[in-house]
């Protein structure tokens, strides 16, 4: 997050009413917000998130509203009244009037306005209220005082009003308000938010329904976080007439730090990892942001660059850079151009997301000005943290064209009779080479720290597929809107089945290796070695929202239905070879009759929720 | 201790690839039975083992050899361990005890903090020990989830689905600074850390930190040691302060907070001391108050708090206090079970078979047959031979009852067929909550403090951004999710959709109050 806002940003823009509304703020705009007002977007650019603006009166000289920042005393002003009448104990005749009249409490159910009855329109409909429409509009056309005019005056000329409850008039108040009172907030553009404005203003189901308990508890259960500096792989330095052999090797020591992802949310469960792992925004401009990405320069600067016609080719060091060299206001880079092998991943703190189509949907990342597939990207953090892979590229490689296809090759002599065009395209195309071949030969070398999936997959042939790539110890953490999938899944670890399974008298598994096990391809009996994942568990969690004010707590009364959402967790465990014992040290009681088996025991203790209280482990200190 | 050695990075952060000695790791017992364990090399015998720290479970004895230098999740076998001295002197109890052993091995390492900065090469020397059938564990690195479940309590604390969420609406994330008051258990302390780590201190680097004060001495220092010894020392600064009274500056210093989090008995009494300028003056004269808060990043605060009447109180000292956005929110938070749901007549008795009909036909077909057996037994002997015999459910009865396919209206072999042949397959899978489920934790309260704003800054800001030079560009919304929002709202029409209802309905009361 920026501390101030920054032209040409994605902000979220917050009304009265609730309602939150995205747009990107271009200088020398007009922003116009509706029926609330508008004003220019100069205003509010270089200036503070979160404070609340109030549009102001056009003044007499200038065909366009100034903006007034709302100080929180006056956001206040009635809940201070109110406390302060209820601290004298006498009620304020002009806020409150004692009579009790339940009907008009139905009048603005709740202050989220849901439910409005039918009744209610009546109510209003017979308008008692002595103002004319016309008198209305005149009052907003006047406009003064941000429509807080307007509401004094509704309020003066409801003449049912000395009726009203404190309750209910304080609920007619805030109704009007949200309509009429000309106030807005910028907030940050940052995963919660973007959730929040799916959820509550867009398609839900987008997100796949990803409520925002979702989104944290499938990070923390996750374990993401940022997976250490960055360490980039040296440049192999190929020359452009060699193939494939003089690809820099994948180093299995350096990969650190790494998440794999599959994400049908649209980008943003990734969205959200990225900004846990310091890799959704780039550095603030105050400094106050970390500092993250010091990769080498995309060498894709160069990709589209026309102006290639006038620069001769005698290195390719120099066809590299030629792009960049063209533009007479930078300076050249001192270090040597990078060669087309060199791998702008770094080999820690990464995302690595699998994908079904051939190019991945991450498309909310846009508003973090981050667009996956665009081939000539400004910088960003995610440009160098950010890995993705089709199921294809994962599992058969051989079958994919951009992996298996073997590089381009040229003489230096052969490249300089080219035409630039055809350079150009050249380097692209072993670039992407080298790329694809980083990222296909990396995953597949597994180690993953974590693996978190947000997905309308089957969660079981995800898992088929992923577990042989995780690090032992590494977390599992799964979300699905529905709870069937996930029980299903969990079904296939249960204690009946991973006992028969280390009974090691299945003749299925007879003379299967260590590693075959673990890349277990599942038989009818067993989807899933179920050895394979330590404590399942599947869990859901709710947010209930309160109103709090002065006598007036309580739950709201509606809140978005929609579906709660599920996750489920574990961690990847290396079993032990071979049959594995485990009858329980005090197999025998004292009259030397067998009792059970530790493994039924235990068998017992998972099976019955009833859970042992870890409360009792001391830990060893 | 060993201060000088270079800050190893916590297990927490990255606990590499392989178990290390001294250092934390989890073992797991069953499934929800961790016992966090400061592994040992000990060469040589140790509170009466010949092999060093041993970890004594009910799954067997685990020397800290062969739990150190493995893969992380490894399964480990138990060991045949010599006892020695030790085993004579303990008397051993029906009731077994894990932790007991753990702890006991744990006490002893004061004292044994010999110089083992070479442990890690013991690896291939260790004597090979035999291996006990009694059982295994698994060993796992440690995070904030399992460590909030088998940290020792010394107070309430806040578990996953809360703290979870509390950092994500604090919005934590690495580089941040969050500020914490009271450390309690260590709890949330853990899970801020792995939120806001961004490396360890450096220069030129603003490293994300959480600075943490716990008010009772012993707590204080169970914390420090706690912090010491998972390598957290350095991300974590921990001060024993009375925060009511003595506010949140170190040194006299901020610390330049962007989130904070209190879990205290009275918060409003510490939120004054969260303010941009002092709450208590109202002259300009605010040179020697210093705010503990980042002074160009919006603050976000949460208060954790079991009580309504304490959520009130904390509410209105908000208020006063200048916070906006202020929410009030409850999480409810369930584990579920997922297990077979056996029921049938022809199931095998076992231990959670319910050996009942599993449905109408099975009854009808079992109360069939009774009538049947009653009116054989009724009826003279037949010749034999006329009886069929009954295959599928004859462990519920008792005799070998005839059938009369006539009676039952279908042959036998269409009953209902035995289920697979594997147990786990057998029945319905079904999912079922905790028996006693936590309904209320705590109320959480959020609010947010934007900076402030002078009239320098905006002066400053409305030279760098002038206005009048407004392009005839009026974008509310940008094309694209205007028209998004177009087809929607058609999608949502045709759907009848509740909220295009609210919304038209909005509408219509708006126009009928002011037709605009
Ligand atoms: C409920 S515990 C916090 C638990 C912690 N959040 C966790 O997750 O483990 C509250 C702690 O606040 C401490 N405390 C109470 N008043 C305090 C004060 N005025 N200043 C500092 N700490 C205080 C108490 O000693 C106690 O340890």
């Amino acid at each position: 997050m920026h501390s101030v806002v920054r032209p040409n940003s994605w902000v979220v823009i917050k009304l009265p009413s609730g309602v939150t509304k995205v747009l990107s703020i271009a200088p020398n705009t007009t922003i116009s917000l509706g029926k609330y007002g508008s004003f220019p977007a100069n205003l509010i650019l270089g200036r503070p998130y979160h404070v609340t603006y109030e549009i102001q009166d056009k003044r007499p000289d200038e065909n366009f509203s100034r903006l007034r920042i709302v100080p929180a005393s006056e956001l206040y002003e009635e809940v201070f009244a109110e406390e302060e009448a209820a601290g004298c104990s006498t009620l304020n005749p002009e806020t409150v009037a004692p009579a009790a009249d339940a009907a008009e409490i139905t009048l603005v159910d709740d202050e989220s306005g849901e439910v409005v009855t039918r009744s209610t329109q009546e109510l209003i409909e017979t308008a008692r209220q002595t103002l004319t429409q016309d008198e209305i509009e005149e009052l907003k056309r006047e406009g003064n005082n941000a429509g807080k005019d307007v509401i004094a005056k509704l309020l003066e000329s409801h003449t049912a009003l000395g009726q009203k409850t404190s309750f209910s008039l304080a609920k007619y108040k805030l109704l009007k308000q949200k309509k009429y009172i000309r106030r807005f907030q910028i907030l940050p553009m940052d995963a919660a938010t973007l959730a929040h404005w799916q959820l509550e203003e867009r398609e839900s189901s987008k997100i796949m329904e990803m409520r925002a308990e979702m989104l944290a508890l499938v990070g923390c259960w996750g374990n993401v976080h940022y997976g250490g500096e960055d360490v980039f792989l040296e440049d192999p330095k190929a020359r452009s007439e060699q193939g494939a052999a003089a690809l820099a090797e994948i180093q299995p020591d350096l990969l650190k730090g790494r998440w794999l992802v599959v994400d049908d949310t649209g980008g943003l469960l990734v969205a959200a990892m990225a900004e846990q792992m310091g890799i959704l925004n780039s550095e603030d401009e105050e400094g106050g942001e970390l500092k993250i990405g010091d990769a080498p320069e995309g060498p894709d600067i160069t990709e589209s660059a026309p102006a290639e016609e006038k620069q001769d080719a005698d290195t390719e060091m120099a066809d590299a850079a030629e792009g960049v060299a063209a533009l007479p206001e930078k300076p050249k880079a001192p270090k040597p151009r990078p060669s087309d092998f060199e791998i702008p991943f770094s080999q820690t703190n990464t995302i690595t997301v699998v994908h079904g189509a051939s190019q991945p949907n991450l498309s909310f990342l846009s508003y973090w000005d981050f667009d996956a597939v665009s081939p000539n990207h400004p910088p960003h953090p995610l440009l160098n943290h950010l890995l993705t892979l089709s199921w294809l590229q994962l599992l058969k490689p051989e079958l994919d064209t951009s992996y298996s296809t073997p590089p381009l090759t040229a003489t230096l002599e052969v490249l300089s009779s080219w035409k630039p065009s055809r350079r150009g395209n050249f380097h692209r195309k072993r670039r992407r080479f080298a790329r694809t071949r980083h990222i296909v030969d990396s995953t597949r070398a597994g180690g993953f720290n974590g693996l978190v999936c947000s997905s309308t997959m089957d969660p079981t042939s995800i898992l088929k597929h992923t577990l042989p790539l995780l690090a032992g110890g590494a977390p599992v953490a799964m979300y699905s809107p529905s709870l069937e999938p996930l029980a299903v899944l969990a079904d296939l670890f249960s204690v009946s089945r991973r006992t028969a399974w280390s009974s090691g008298t299945l003749p299925e598994l007879a003379g299967k290796t260590t590693e075959e096990l673990e890349n277990w391809q599942g038989s009818e009996n067993f989807p899933l070695n179920p050895m394979l994942l330590l404590g399942t568990s599947i869990q859901t969690s709710r947010t209930r929202r309160w109103q709090v004010l002065p006598g007036r707590t309580h739950p709201l009364m509606t809140e978005r239905g929609g579906t709660d959402g599920y996750i489920f967790t574990a961690w990847k465990a290396r079993p032990a070879e071979g049959k594995v014992a485990a009858r329980g040290r005090f197999k025998r009681k004292a009259d030397g009759a067998t009792t059970e088996t530790e493994d039924a025991k235990r068998a017992k203790a998972e099976e019955s929720p009833a859970v042992e209280s870890a409360d009792t482990a001391t830990p060893a200190r | 201790m060993a201060s000088t050695v270079k800050q190893e990075v916590s297990p927490f952060l990255d606990p590499g690839s392989l178990t290390k000695a001294n250092s934390l790791a989890v073992i797991q017992l069953s499934r929800d039975n961790f016992v966090p364990v400061y592994l040992k090399q000990i060469d040589g015998e140790h509170d009466g083992y010949a092999e060093g720290a041993v970890l004594n479970t009910r799954f067997g004895s685990f020397p800290h050899s062969t739990l150190i230098g493995v893969p992380w999740g490894s399964q480990i076998r138990a060991s045949k361990v010599d006892t020695g001295s030790r085993g004579r002197k303990r008397k051993r109890q029906g009731g077994d005890d894990a932790t007991e052993g753990a702890s006991s091995e744990a006490n002893e390492s004061k004292n044994q903090k010999s110089d083992q900065a070479n442990a890690d090469s013991a690896n291939g020397t260790k004597p090979p020990l035999a291996t006990d059938t009694s059982g295994f564990v698994h060993v796992l690195p440690p995070t904030p989830e399992i460590w909030t479940t088998s940290l020792p309590h010394r107070t309430q604390v806040v578990y996953t689905p809360d703290y979870s969420y509390v950092l994500y609406r604090l919005r934590a994330k690495p580089g941040s600074t969050i500020i914490e008051a009271g450390a309690g258990s260590g709890s949330f302390t853990h899970a801020s850390v792995r939120a806001v780590y961004n490396g360890y201190p450096s220069e030129g680097k603003r490293a994300g930190k959480v600075v943490s004060f716990e008010y009772n001495e012993e707590r204080y220092h169970k914390m420090q040691e706690e912090l010491q010894e998972h390598g957290l020392k350095d991300i974590v600064h921990l001060t024993h302060r009375n925060v009511y009274k003595d506010g949140f500056l170190l040194n006299g210093k901020s610390p330049e907070a962007d989130a904070v989090f209190l879990d205290l008995p009275a918060p409003w009494e510490a939120l004054h001391h969260l303010s941009r300028r002092d709450p208590k003056k109202d002259d300009g004269n605010q040179t020697e108050w210093i705010s503990p808060l980042h002074p160009k990043k919006s603050a976000h605060l949460c208060t954790f708090s079991p009580c309504i009447e304490q959520v009130t109180k904390t509410v209105s000292v908000m208020r006063r206090l200048g916070w906006i956005d202020i929410e009030m929110v409850e999480i409810a938070n369930r584990r579920l079970h997922t297990l077979r749901d056996r029921v049938g007549l022809n199931l095998q008795v076992d231990r959670g078979v319910n050996n009942s009909p599993r449905d109408v036909e099975e009854a009808l077909t079992r109360l069939t047959e009774i009538e049947d057996r009653f009116r054989e037994q009724a009826r003279p002997p037949k010749a034999a031979g006329e009886d069929t015999e009954m295959g599928e459910d004859g462990s519920v009865k008792q005799e070998d009852p005839a059938e009369d396919p006539a009676l039952n209206g279908k042959p036998k072999s269409e009953a209902p067929k035995p289920g697979p042949k594997f147990p786990w397959q057998d029945g319905r899978l079904i999912t079922r909550g905790e028996p006693e489920i936590k309904t209320h934790t705590s109320y959480l309260v959020f609010a947010t403090l934007p900076i402030e704003w002078t009239e320098e800054d905006e002066a400053a800001a409305a030279a760098k951004y002038p206005v009048g030079e407004q392009k005839q560009v009026v974008g509310a919304l940008d094309r694209k999710s205007r028209k998004e929002e177009r087809r929607e709202q058609l999608q949502n029409k045709a759907a009848g959709s509740r909220k295009t209802r609210k919304k038209e309905r909005d509408e219509k009361i708006a126009e009928i109050v002011t037709p605009s």
